[in-house]
């Protein structure tokens, strides 16, 4: 996705992750093939999502969305 | 053919526009009574987690949200086939109901307030220091002072929280007054004093954000970060977990997706 430019808007990667990794609907069962071991990689990825540090980097240079940059 | 779903949504009726999702795919909605789930086709191997694929999935989940109230759903999700999808949405239907309806019209916006963690306990404990040098302690015993120097600390980290607390009410108010539902998450780190996802009515979205700039000019030293709006990620709530059906029960959704057409008059399935 070369396509994403960093630029000044409120969105950050970070915040996309956390959503679109562990919120939502979760549909649990059989009927779901997991490709990716989301969980696990959710997991790994707690420890950045509560570091004020990341976010403070980020915080001059948010990523945003095709979407959002699109608007 | 198996199916990446992106998303329920309120309707049934084709999606009007070209969207394209993970790998150039094209995005359709299959109806399920008078829902839809948001769907591609997928064949190949999908990548694992990337970020491109992070982003495209949250791209079309973001266009859906132009045109209709949208359930998320967790980033690859595959159902094996049309049949499994369509037995998923039978029994999840009144889960996907319930929720759409509750989350119609509204938006979720996500706030955290970092606040200087070091400086507000190195200023409770110059208080207690003060306090201490007005009511020097008469000398104790070893057994005394650690106990007292434990209670010390505990006093430091009951007033820590009690001024968490005392921000976090503040800014609470001000955002509740827009808010219809909220979560909040006190000092999940020393630093981040607070991390916040409020739902807010579309036509609030102007005072909510009013609302923000005003918290902001607020005491100095701390910091926010804003984001929004998206759809409802924290406020979807499923009762039911549940997963594959029977042959039996396929059977009788099968059935039953036909008298919903019949009743909403959808083209076909």
């Amino acid at each position: 996705m070369n396509s994403v430019v960093v630029k000044s808007k409120d969105v950050t990667l970070l915040e996309i992750l956390d959503r679109v990794l562990d919120k939502g609907v979760i549909i649990s069962g059989d009927v779901v093939i997991s490709v990716a071991d989301v969980d696990l990689i959710y997991l790994g990825l707690k420890v950045l999502l509560s570091s004020v540090e990341t976010m403070e980097k980020l915080r001059g240079s948010p990523f945003v969305s095709p979407m959002q940059e699109a608007k | 053919m198996k199916l990446y779903l992106y998303g329920i949504v309120d309707s049934s009726d084709q999606i009007s526009e070209s969207i394209y999702g993970l790998e150039g795919a094209g995005v359709y909605n299959i109806p399920y009574c008078d829902i839809g789930a948001v769907v591609s086709e997928t064949g190949k191997p999908i990548r694992g987690v990337t970020e491109g694929a992070v982003l495209e999935h949250e791209a079309v989940i973001e266009k859906l949200m132009a045109n209709f109230t949208v359930l998320p759903v967790r980033f690859q999700t595959i159902i094996d086939s049309r049949d499994n999808l369509l037995s998923m949405m039978q029994s999840y239907h009144k889960d996907f109901k319930d929720n759409l309806a509750r989350l119609h019209n509204k938006l979720e916006f996500g706030i955290k307030v970092i606040w200087p963690a070091e400086k507000i306990k190195a200023n409770i404990i110059k208080g207690f220091k003060k306090s201490k040098q007005k009511n020097p302690e008469p000398n104790s015993s070893q057994s005394k002072k650690f106990i007292a120097e434990k209670f010390e600390e505990y006093k430091i980290e009951k007033e820590f929280q009690a001024k968490a607390d005392k921000f976090i009410k503040v800014m609470d108010i001000f955002f509740s007054k827009f808010a219809s539902e909220k979560k909040l998450t006190k000092l999940k780190t020393e630093n981040l004093l607070l991390d916040a996802v409020y739902l807010v009515e579309k036509s609030q979205e102007g005072n909510f954000r009013e609302a923000f700039e005003h918290i902001k000019g607020g005491p100095p030293g701390l910091k926010y970060l804003f984001s929004g709006p998206w759809p409802a990620y924290n406020f979807v709530i499923l009762s039911k977990q549940s997963g594959l059906l029977t042959d039996l029960q396929q059977t009788d959704i099968l059935d039953k997706v036909t008298q919903c057409q019949a009743l909403v008059g959808a083209n076909s399935i």
